[in-house]
């Protein structure tokens, strides 16, 4: 008989939630939890508050000497260098500190990255789609077909689609905004206030042009759907910095634009079955 | 009482901070190096597999470069997980091939512990061996003599508590007037799951929820508890006489036998008392220790400590420079490892918080003794044993909800 899991987990500052349907319930919980597990995991090695975490080990040791890694971490900085270097540095992953990108060295064959100078790194704009990438491969592993994966709500990964669905709905917030098919894809929203920060009497966008170290104005956004929760997430960012679709982008990934609480959307439909990874 | 000149202090900080929070000494906390790269073979691939893989890329010279399960999807994916490591079908292939380790790590589902331990040193590795060392009290004696019949080869039983530079600063204060008299302590964990796994491929359901079968698993007490007992031990140094317990299933009702609930008493032979406290149907307080005393208390939650003062209790020099955290009406200090070095430096914040995981400092200890024989581990076969046998026996009186005297 069919039936669901709901199951949830606090980590990197919000709510990770994960709707998975099956057959058997301890069977879709305990799967379920291994990939709460990978989400829990996740946060312990990239969070910047917490002395223990990875990204704070790479932080001291990194200026000595090799730090190595774990294959899924050298798949996060593989993929945080391409999209940074296919952005021209609209997605950076180091604080604005001036260093930038360039400063972190990664040597693919040996699994390790180095810091040739004191940078800060901070994931949080790849870091919730690199989890749930890791995730649904967890729950692709132990066979579930159906599922629902978000982060924050501005993350997202569907595996299939709910029973007798040809994939999982997703509304995007605004008015007139589009409802969205997702089926073995991922999707990513960002926007310039989605979050904001004190500044001075002042409220300014948590989202910086790494470019000019300046944060955005206006009120865009953008969602971005494909085949990879991780670089969904940090393309919806570089997006969002640009204004634009990404050059860079292939045919594979769908861009919606928004502003001023209406989307305009540039993809050929809004239905999305990918061949997520 | 600990030299003042030597032990954590606490600084005052502006705004809410007001309890003493336990930093440890940089050196004791830092990353460790190896004097040159040891070897090191890995016997399972479960989730405490990943985890010890995943804290050994931070030890300089720690090299892992085998690892062995007997599940090929986990095998497979453990091998993609870490560079330039070599996977075998099981650990007696993995011996057999590697004859240039130094170490071996034993990672399995803990009744299986007890033929790879043998192996191992049979095949003149040194040994660590994840605690619980055994599910049964023949094979954690099983796996003690072994130990001992191995007398060059180091092993090391996975009680994390005693490697902790945490626990270990709480120890020094625990031996002084600060805290004084035992009165009694509480060990709690509290997670909110269903403690089953799902079986790969090629992976029967008792194979991956062997914590789940009662001919195969010490419950929440011997898995989980005995980890926070062993705390205990090595406080006080001794272990307790008599356990009391009860366990149900208050939450997951999927035909379990093995309680998803468990209290119980152990009690020392002065009449003291610990009280453990385990679910997996609530997750308030996680995993933590509260050591009770006459002069003051601590609370140890394995990257963090904390330490109370009872208000009638002697005034310590280096009080004033404490950093503290309110909790509700108590005030805590925080234990901070070389919390005299960090305040010189102004970093005193800095040091709250182990920058390395319990486990990074356990396999730390133990690889440190094999570079350095002379070293003593911190934990013991002997050690492990006793721990064991007490999660063991805590385990029966839950079961069958009555008093059973645990054996020295």
């Amino acid at each position: 008989m069919a039936c669901e899991v709901r199951l949830a987990l606090a980590a990197m500052g919000t709510r990770f939630e994960l709707v998975i349907q099956g057959r058997y319930e301890p069977v879709l919980r305990a799967a379920g939890e291994a990939a709460l597990e990978a989400i829990e995991t996740a946060h312990r090695e990239l969070t910047r508050f917490e002395p223990s975490s990875l990204l704070s080990h790479i932080r001291r040791a990194g200026r000595d000497r090799p730090v190595p890694l774990t294959v899924p971490m050298v798949a996060l900085f593989a993929d945080a260098q391409a999209v940074w270097r296919a952005s021209d540095g609209a997605f950076d992953p180091t604080t604005a500190d001036g260093a930038g990108f360039e400063a972190v060295e990664l040597d693919f064959a040996a699994g390790t990255v180095r810091l040739r100078k004191d940078v800060a790194l901070d994931f949080g704009a790849i870091g919730k789609g690199h989890a749930l990438e890791l995730a649904a491969a967890v729950l692709r592993e132990h066979g579930v077909t159906s599922a629902f994966l978000h982060g924050g709500t501005s993350s997202a990964v569907a595996i299939g689609a709910p029973p007798g669905e040809q994939g999982w709905r997703v509304g995007l917030e605004g008015d007139d905004a589009p409802v969205l098919t997702l089926a073995d894809a991922a999707l990513s929203v960002s926007g310039a206030r989605g979050r904001q920060i004190p500044d001075g009497d002042d409220w300014v966008s948590h989202v910086t042009d790494p470019r000019s170290g300046d944060p955005l104005t206006g009120d865009g956004r953008v969602a971005v759907i494909g085949p990879c929760a991780r670089l969904a997430d940090a393309w919806s960012t570089a997006a969002l910095v640009l204004g634009r679709r990404p050059a860079a982008l292939g045919p594979e990934w769908d861009v919606l634009l928004g502003a001023g609480g209406r989307w305009t959307r540039d993809a050929p439909s809004l239905s999305f079955y990918g061949g997520s990874s | 009482m600990p030299d003042p000149s030597r032990r954590a202090f606490l600084i005052t900080t502006a705004g809410s901070l007001a309890a003493l929070a336990l930093v440890p000494e940089l050196e004791a906390t830092g990353p460790r190096r190896l004097p040159e790269p040891k070897l090191i073979g890995l016997v399972g691939l479960g989730r405490q597999g990943r985890a010890i893989t995943a804290e050994l890329l931070k030890i300089d010279g720690a090299k892992l470069v085998a690892v062995a399960d007997t599940n090929p999807a986990r095998l497979k994916s453990g091998v993609e997980r870490t560079a330039a490591v070599e996977g075998f079908a099981d650990h007696r292939t993995m011996l057999e091939k590697r004859r240039d380790l130094d170490a071996v790590i034993v990672a399995t589902p803990t009744h299986l512990h007890r033929a790879i331990v043998a192996d191992a040193l049979q095949a003149n590795k040194h040994v660590y061996c994840e605690a619980p060392l055994a599910h049964s009290a023949a094979d954690a004696q099983a796996i003690a003599a072994a130990a001992a019949g191995a007398p060059s080869r180091i092993f090391m039983a996975g009680f994390q508590g005693r490697s902790n530079p945490v626990y270990r600063l709480a120890r020094d204060f625990y031996r002084t007037d600060a805290f004084r008299d035992f009165v009694g302590g509480t060990a709690l964990y509290h997670r909110k799951t269903s403690w089953r796994f799902p079986a790969s491929e090629g992976m029967g359901d008792r194979d991956a929820n062997w914590r789940l079968d009662p001919e195969l698993s010490s419950g929440l007490a011997g898995e989980i508890g005995a980890q926070q007992f062993d705390v205990f031990h090595w406080l006080r140094n001794k272990t307790p006489v008599r356990a009391t317990g009860a366990g149900a299933i208050r939450f997951h009702k999927d035909g379990r036998k093995v309680a998803d609930t468990v209290t119980a008493t152990l009690t020392w032979d002065d009449g003291t008392t610990l009280h453990f406290d385990a679910s997996l149907a609530n997750s308030l307080g996680a995993q933590q220790e509260t050591v009770n005393g006459t002069n003051g208390s601590f609370r140890l939650a394995w990257t963090h400590g904390w330490m109370f003062k009872e208000v009638d209790a002697p005034t310590l020099g280096w009080e004033v420079y404490a950093l503290r955290q309110q909790f509700h009406s108590d005030e805590g200090i925080i234990l901070i490892a070389d919390a005299t070095k960090l305040a010189a430096q102004g970093q005193l914040k800095a040091g709250v918080g182990l920058p390395y995981t319990p486990l990074y400092y356990a396999l730390a200890d133990f690889l440190r003794s094999v570079a350095y024989p002379t070293v003593p581990v911190p934990c013991s076969a002997q050690d492990g044993l006793k721990a064991t046998l007490v999660g063991i026996a805590v385990n029966e009186a839950v079961v069958k909800g009555e008093t059973v005297e645990i054996g020295a």
